[in-house]
């Protein structure tokens, strides 16, 4: 019924933008990546000599570090919360689908207006710190020291995936049979054994699942750092590809900073493997 | 009169759901006030005046010296109105854009057969792999190269047709019955009417899904104008804001209301299509 031109009338525009803004740039970050390029002089390939650099550069060991510290902090956060999340609005309460609607939102707010908001949240009088004075603990500059700057990017990242992640995992616990609890119910289990028991083992495909995803929008992540803190102060909040940013288009090299990117491109793939490596064997 | 043994139970029973319940609805309210807390706290700081102060121990919630003289301060005398309407161009092509081409692209995907089918599939599906952080670079450099940089075009362009746009529309090209086409073919029809005319109606549910994820993309895009755009005419809300929030800092009220505007579309949206929101937090970790 239709033929091999009815296809192509069809593919051929939306292939040719395809190419131009996905197939040749993955292409050319690649072989970008072995040359000295910075716009203003002729392109030169220098071999693997922008790789050896990455491995030695001192300011991609600290991104690399607090990128890994930032996702430590992240994402066994974002499967914790959003899973205790989900069993509290998978109830059949009054209400609870505004409940799980106000939970959603924040991640639908752009970077910018999210950190507007934090960066007066994370201030020296601001209500974070008044929170923790009703506790006892001193007002904290939250932004502006290096040891807390990425505990507060943490804070936010959490703040704004928490309804997200939970969403994954209602849709998982609805997938587990009523009967089963029901059963547990008559045998006697709590509330932990229970969800220990059935719950945990029965979503774990998800739990791995958002623990891919976390982690992958956790080493990509740069937009919340540039837009509060601009990577600093002294680069503490400075991830891999907000190094990769400000390496291509402050200081212009192309080169140089495709090489980091596809160095990252790596370890995510490496940590992707090891991830499912480990919740596989896990699961037998 | 005394309560038989079941009747203790039931009672027991339901005393435990309602100590439950009540404990949930702690939890939720909890959770809900950390989750709208910097919205509370900006909307107020929005509508305060000089009289009260912003940041203070305990924090103030309520204003004192109501006024929405901040509002109309950013409306009138900063170019918030201009932001407001490049960002709705940018939206609306960046909305509209991917729906017909990403359509158009998975439409012969999903219903015919042709040579080379399985190849371009392989193609999308490994570009979907590379994260957009890779080739932020070389996109840049081909929008310069085609003289697109300082543009909407340009930051249009990028965000025409995506590689989860084309999975999202092939499959719901793909749960379409293959006899509505055939009786179509009998009818005389060709092949751009049996896509236009019959197939595109019925796919709508998953327009609305990447209409939805569309929006909130290009509605929310601060990295492209940031990178392609130079003259502060041409910003959208995002970046007017970062903007802002960079000159007026020391104006928390300002900028607050600056805020406060920037999230009343998205929220707006967000209320009137929850449904599709849902759908397409689902359907966009796909590409996390």
């Amino acid at each position: 019924m239709y033929k091999t031109r009815h296809a192509w009338f069809f593919l051929t525009v939306p292939l040719i933008l395809l190419s131009v803004f996905t197939f040749i740039p993955a292409i050319a970050a690649f072989i970008l990546s072995f040359t000295n390029y910075n716009v203003f002089q002729p392109i030169e390939f220098i071999g693997i000599q922008n790789y050896i650099d990455v491995l030695s550069d001192h300011s991609f060991r600290n991104a690399l570090s607090n990128t890994v510290y930032f996702w430590i902090l992240v994402t066994p956060a974002l499967i914790i919360f959003p899973i205790f999340l989900a069993i509290l609005v998978n109830q059949k309460l009054k209400g609870i689908s505004v409940f799980r609607l106000i939970y959603y939102f924040p991640v639908l707010v752009s970077i910018v207006v999210t950190a507007i908001l934090w960066r007066w949240m994370f201030a020296e009088s601001g209500i974070f710190n008044y929170v923790l004075s009703l506790v006892g603990i001193d007002p904290i500059r939250w932004l502006t020291s290096t040891k807390t700057v990425m505990p507060a990017m943490a804070i936010v990242t959490v703040w704004q995936g928490l309804g997200y992640y939970m969403l994954f995992f209602l849709a998982a616990l609805q997938g587990v049979p009523k009967e089963l609890y029901e059963a547990a119910d008559i045998d006697g289990a709590n509330f932990v054994k229970k969800h220990v028991y059935i719950t945990i083992p029965l979503i774990k495909p998800m739990i791995f699942f958002v623990a891919v995803i976390s982690t992958m929008s956790a080493f990509k992540e740069f937009t919340l750092m540039l837009t509060m803190t601009s990577g600093g102060p002294l680069n503490a909040s400075t991830t891999v590809v907000l190094l990769v940013f400000k390496e291509a288009f402050e200081r212009v090299n192309m080169g140089y900073a495709s090489a980091i990117s596809f160095v990252l491109f790596v370890v995510i793939l490496i940590i992707t493997i090891i991830n499912k490596k480990f919740l596989d064997t896990d699961y037998k | 009169m005394t309560t038989t043994q079941p009747e203790k139970r039931l009672k027991s029973k339901r005393k435990a759901t309602a100590v439950r319940m009540f404990f949930s609805y702690i939890l939720l309210v909890l959770v809900a006030l950390i989750t709208i807390a910097p919205f509370i706290w900006t909307i107020s700081t929005s509508l305060k005046g000089p009289g009260d102060a912003i940041f203070s121990m305990p924090p103030q919630f309520i204003p004192s010296d109501f006024t929405l003289n901040n509002f109309k301060t950013v409306w009138t005398s900063l170019p918030i109105p201009m932001y407001l309407i490049n960002s709705m161009i940018l939206t609306f092509f960046g909305v509209v854009l991917p729906l017909f081409f990403s359509s158009i692209a998975a439409f012969p995907l999903a219903r015919m057969e042709f040579k080379g089918k399985n190849f371009i599939f392989m193609l999308i599906i490994g570009t979907m792999m590379i994260p957009n952080e890779v080739t932020m670079i070389p996109i840049y450099l081909i929008i310069d190269m085609i003289g697109l940089l300082g543009t909407h075009t340009g930051i249009i362009i990028t965000s025409i047709i995506t590689p989860i746009g084309i999975f999202l529309m092939r499959q719901g090209f793909k749960d379409i019955p293959r006899e509505i086409e055939e009786s179509a073919v009998l009818d005389g029809a060709n092949v751009w009417q049996i896509f236009w005319h019959l197939l595109f109606p019925m796919v709508k549910p998953m327009l609305g899904v990447l209409a939805i994820l569309s929006f909130i993309g290009s509605w929310n895009n601060f990295l492209w104008p940031l990178l392609i755009l130079n003259d502060p005419n041409k910003y959208p809300i995002t970046l007017g804001l970062y903007q802002l929030q960079g000159t007026f800092a020391a104006n928390t009220r300002l900028v607050a209301a600056g805020a406060v505007i920037a999230l009343i579309p998205i929220m707006t949206i967000f209320i009137s299509f929850q449904r599709y929101f849902i759908e397409a937090a689902y359907s966009s970790s796909v590409k996390g």
